[in-house]
């Protein structure tokens, strides 16, 4: 493969995919119809070719059997032509949700076939690279009914990326043709930075009091959410340990209110070394947080992230690293 | 028994059993060549197939390439044995068939697979230029079959796909392409052969010369030379002397032909649209390819036979022997009508140079023989007796003096005539023809041995007679002055059954074939009466369709102008519609929609009559629901159709109706219920 760059043909032919490809549009479904279908004949449909020579040889040799034979041939190639077209005609192709993954790990790609008609031998499904052959994955299609396939597909690096194209394609019945469409998916799959391994401690939390555009944690005293006893307060949320001590009744913020101490994990803590090293740990810690439930920001130049409780709060940060 | 393999073919790894059923394939496809291998290479080739098979079983690894290049090796050393080269037809099969089992041995990726096939293909063609009987069609059909399951099943990669249904994919696509192979095979134009192969000794025949021990050869050979239609009465087998190749030469070993006729050959528009004489007895006859350049024709053939395709290169009698020469020897199968001149044509004068030559005989040989015919001459009577009296005596002498008929008289050594004519007198039609002639020459009388064949099977099979080459047969004629050339069969003399019912003597039957015999005696005739006729109409329809047939195709069609273009016009047209049938299939195959959006399709127009509107993702049930709650119990059976649609569809289990059976159950539930009010 690497040799093949240097013929000139290659670059041009490269240059004509890159452009054929680039004119698909993302589409949420695909159903393969003619307009959508290639079939070209193989390496081995044109050494088929070759049965010329049992036409030649029946000739010099006047075998009506020769003939026949090598008419026969010739009629099931063409009908294998249809077959292999109709092998992917009608099929519908719908992608399931993409979950995000952290770079270096494959992105599944679970891809639903509808097959409205009979029993479809011999497909494969890979994702189309720029370069190299893609590894497929090979399936029967069932008769009317689902087939789901996965795939893996390596994105090239954190970010959010569009589905890939992926190319569906079968040599079924007699690999004469090679039917195949290419299918861009309507979908994005976020890559976040790999997180560092091992990663260092998460910093030390830090209040960061009246700092501007930090929104207020609500009430709080120097003792970071220890306020005195309100009627009301459940005994559970008195601190005894402070009541022996000081005499005074003091009750923890109550939930909502009352938490430990926001971290804020920001970009100019994330230690030396480049941007990428900076986004891996500071995707490490986002997680370390989380694994916590240790309430934390994220600072990164320019813009920051503030603390919020939402179930997707992880992910807002997580996105944040992947695409900045 | 018929169970134990299936459960083993379940059994078996996908990969295992593949494999055997590829082995399985190539020693069918290679078994009819087997016999004609060499025989070290044929048991290379089967022990091959067999390690093959073994290392499948135990999934064993594949050998190197060292034990393969040795093996490749010594076949080619076999082959080399047997045939002196590695090229030519068959040593090239011979390879062929090597490089087939030994590449199953490295049979790892699909694309040797794919060169495992081709092989299979050009093996089965090859075959053919061997046999193209209705048998070896049917197992090479059968192997054909094979090969494209095969091909299937290397291209569904996924799961275990059951060998019935790879098989039944290569059947449907054998079928569907059926229109185009017929089509190809009536309207492709026939070429005639595009170089000439040189004459290779496969094919059994009579010969251009005779030496003694050829024609019992051909005696073993039950296979058949040609087939005879009479248009009226047919010639009694006696009497039927097809006659070949005129031998007048004698060296003391063998007997030739004269070299080369001087004529020119008869133009080619002669031997196919002469209109024939019309006396004499026309008759049609339909010849296997022969291995000599002569036309074994009818005693006594004057004109032009006229032949399909005509016949190019042919000689006509150049002088008194009556014998129809080619240029080359008859490659193809010929169907030719011809006429039989019922006598001989008056014979003229015989040159002194003539009488010279078929009187000679090489010094010193035979002087036993020889001595015998001067004293038969020196006998009172035939002191100076005319030709024909000689023939008399020398006739009279072999019935009367011990001699018998046999194809197995045992080898002669030392002088061979001297030895039959004298001695063993066992024999059979070529040692009589050449004694006899010997003794003619002998006696001062012109002679010389015609071969060909006499008589044919004892009776017609679909009209034809079957003429095989166990009826080869040589003769002998001799000069009587003033009536030309005459034919005498001295072993008719011996064997009269040979020539009058014309049955040769036949070796023993086998053990088959006799238990058969015994079990009932005409069945074996019966049973082989019965394929030969299906043979010959094989022959006449299948085997024999050449151009003649494509252009009386043509005419009954009514297609105006009959060539080779127009051929090719309609073959195009008819490609070209089978092309459109095609394509159409492919746009309605295209726009098919599976069953249920189908059904919920026709759902949404019926259901839209009664007011209520279907999103796609309605279920039958939510259906059911709102055409409830709209018209009540007025559509009772509506609903409860829908309700059962919603079970068939979504309960646990096989379904127990099609759409197709519940669309008609909703549509007569719908007939039941009041028609809708119109709002």
């Amino acid at each position: 493969m690497a040799s093949t760059g240097l013929w000139p043909l290659s670059a041009l032919q490269r240059r004509w995919r890159q452009w054929w490809q680039a004119r698909l549009q993302p589409s949420a479904h695909c159903t393969l119809r003619q307009r959508n279908l290639y079939i070209v004949p193989t390496r081995a449909g044109l050494v088929f070719g070759l049965t010329l020579l049992l036409l030649v040889a029946s000739i010099n040799f006047q075998l009506n059997l020769g003939y026949a034979l090598t008419f026969l041939l010739a009629g099931s190639a063409i009908v294998s032509m249809h077959m292999t077209h109709a092998t992917l005609r009608g099929l519908a192709l719908h992608l399931g949700p993409l979950s995000p993954v952290f770079a270096g790990q494959p992105v599944s790609l679970e891809v639903r076939m509808d097959n409205p008609g009979r029993t479809r031998h011999g497909l494969a499904l890979a994702v189309q690279e720029d370069e190299g052959e893609p590894q497929p994955v090979w399936f029967d299609a069932g008769a009317q009914a689902q087939t789901s396939v996965t795939l893996h597909w390596m994105a090239p690096g954190r970010g959010h990326w569009p589905a890939p194209l992926l190319r569906i394609e079968t040599r079924f019945p007699f690999g004469l043709f090679r039917a195949w469409s290419l299918w861009r998916p309507d979908a994005q799959a976020w890559v976040y930075p790999a997180p560092e391994h091992p990663a260092p401690p998460l910093p030390p939390a830090a209040v960061q009091a009246g700092s501007p555009g930090t929104p207020a944690l609500g009430p709080t005293d120097e003792h970071d959410g220890i306020r005195p006893w309100r009627r009301g307060d459940p005994l559970n949320r008195v601190v005894w340990k402070k009541v022996a001590r000081t005499g005074e009744l003091v009750s923890r913020e109550a939930a909502g209110t009352a938490r430990p101490p926001l971290l804020w994990l920001d970009w100019q803590q994330a230690g030396p070394g480049d941007a990428e090293r900076r986004l891996s740990r500071l995707c490490a810690w986002v997680l370390a947080a989380q694994a916590r439930q240790q309430p934390h920001g994220l600072r990164l130049p320019g813009r920051e992230w503030p603390w919020n409780d939402s179930p997707t709060h992880r992910d807002t940060l997580l996105q944040a690293l992947a695409r900045w | 028994m018929v169970m134990l393999p299936r459960i083993r073919e379940a059994q078996l790894p996908r990969d295992t059993r593949d494999t055997f059923f590829m082995l399985g394939l190539i020693a069918w496809t290679v078994a009819p060549h087997l016999a004609r291998l060499p025989l070290g290479v044929g048991g290379l080739c089967l022990a091959v197939l067999v390690w093959r098979a073994v290392l499948a079983w135990r999934d064993a690894a594949l050998p190197g390439r060292g034990p393969l290049l040795a093996v490749l090796l010594l076949a080619a050393g076999l082959t080399w044995r047997e045939h002196h080269t590695l090229l030519g037809r068959d040593a090239g099969i011979t390879l062929l068939v090597v490089l087939m089992a030994l590449k199953t041995l490295e049979l790892r990726a699909r694309r040797d697979a794919l060169v495992v096939f081709f092989l299979g293909f050009f093996l089965v063609l090859t075959q053919f230029l061997y046999s193209q009987s209705l048998l070896s069609a049917a197992a090479m059909l059968l192997s054909v079959w094979g090969w494209l399951t095969a091909l299937t099943l290397a291209h569904m990669p996924a799961g275990r796909p059951p060998l019935r249904e790879a098989a039944g994919t290569a059947l449907r696509a054998a079928l569907l392409g059926l229109p185009v192979m017929l089509a190809l095979f009536l309207l492709f134009p026939r070429i005639p052969p595009l170089w000439s192969m040189p004459g290779d000794g496969a094919r059994t025949g009579l010969s251009d010369h005779l030496r003694l021990g050829d024609v019992a050869e051909l005696a073993q050979d039950d296979s058949v030379a040609l087939r005879l239609r009479f248009e009226g009465p047919p010639l009694p087998l006696a009497q039927l002397y097809l006659r070949g190749p005129v031998l007048s030469r004698y060296d003391g070993q063998s007997w030739q032909a004269e070299p080369w006729p001087r004529r020119p050959p008869v133009p080619d528009h002669v031997t196919s649209f002469a209109p024939p004489p019309r006396a004499g007895l026309r008759y049609e006859m339909t010849l296997e390819p022969l291995r000599i350049a002569w036309l074994p024709l009818l005693d006594y053939a004057t004109t032009p036979p006229q032949a399909e395709p005509p016949l190019t290169g042919l000689r006509p009698p150049d002088d008194d022997s009556l014998q129809w020469r080619l240029r080359s020897p008859l490659g193809e199968r010929t169907r030719l009508t011809a006429v039989a001149a019922p006598g001989r044509p008056e014979g003229g004068v015989l040159s002194r140079w003539d009488r010279l030559q078929l009187t000679s005989l090489p010094p010193g040989l035979h002087p036993r023989t020889r001595a015998w015919a001067r004293a038969l001459a020196a006998q009172p009577g035939l002191l100076h007796a005319d030709a024909q009296t000689l023939v008399q005596a020398v006739l009279r002498h072999l019935r009367e003096d011990g001699y018998a008929y046999t194809l197995s008289p045992g080898p002669y050594e030392g002088d061979a005539i001297d030895e039959f004519w004298m001695d063993r007198k066992l024999g059979f039609c070529e040692h009589y023809a050449s004694a006899f002639v010997v003794v003619m020459r002998s006696l001062g009388v012109p002679a010389r041995i015609v071969t060909g064949y006499q008589g044919a099977d004892p009776a017609p099979v679909d009209g034809y007679w079957v003429v095989r080459q166990s009826n080869a047969h040589a003769w002998a004629e001799y000069w009587q002055d003033g009536q030309g050339w005459l034919r005498a069969d001295p072993t008719a003399a011996v064997a009269p059954d040979r020539v009058l019912r014309s049955s040769a003597l036949r070796p023993a039957p086998g053990l088959v074939m006799g238990t058969l015999d015994s079990v009932s005696p005409g069945l074996r005739l019966q049973l082989r009466r019965w394929l030969e006729t299906w043979d010959n109409r094989w022959n006449q329809w299948v085997l024999g369709y050449g151009r003649q047939q494509q252009f009386q195709l043509l005419r009954d069609w009514g297609w105006p102008e009959v060539d080779a273009a127009a051929l090719a016009r309609l073959l195009v047209l008819c490609l070209s519609g089978l092309g459109l049938a095609g394509a159409a299939w492919a746009w309605w195959d295209g726009r098919r929609q599976a069953p249920w959006p189908r059904l919920q399709r026709r759902l949404a127009r019926r259901l839209a009559r009664w007011g209520v509107v279907l999103a796609p993702a309605d279920s039958p049930a939510a259906l059911a629901r709102r055409l409830a709650e709209r018209h009540g119990q007025a559509v009772a059976p509506m609903v409860e159709a829908l309700q059962a649609l919603q079970r068939q569809r979504y309960a646990p289990g096989p379904a127990a109706a099609t759409l197709s059976t519940w669309w008609r159950t909703f549509r007569a539930a719908e007939r039941r219920c009041a028609p809708p009010r119109r709002p």
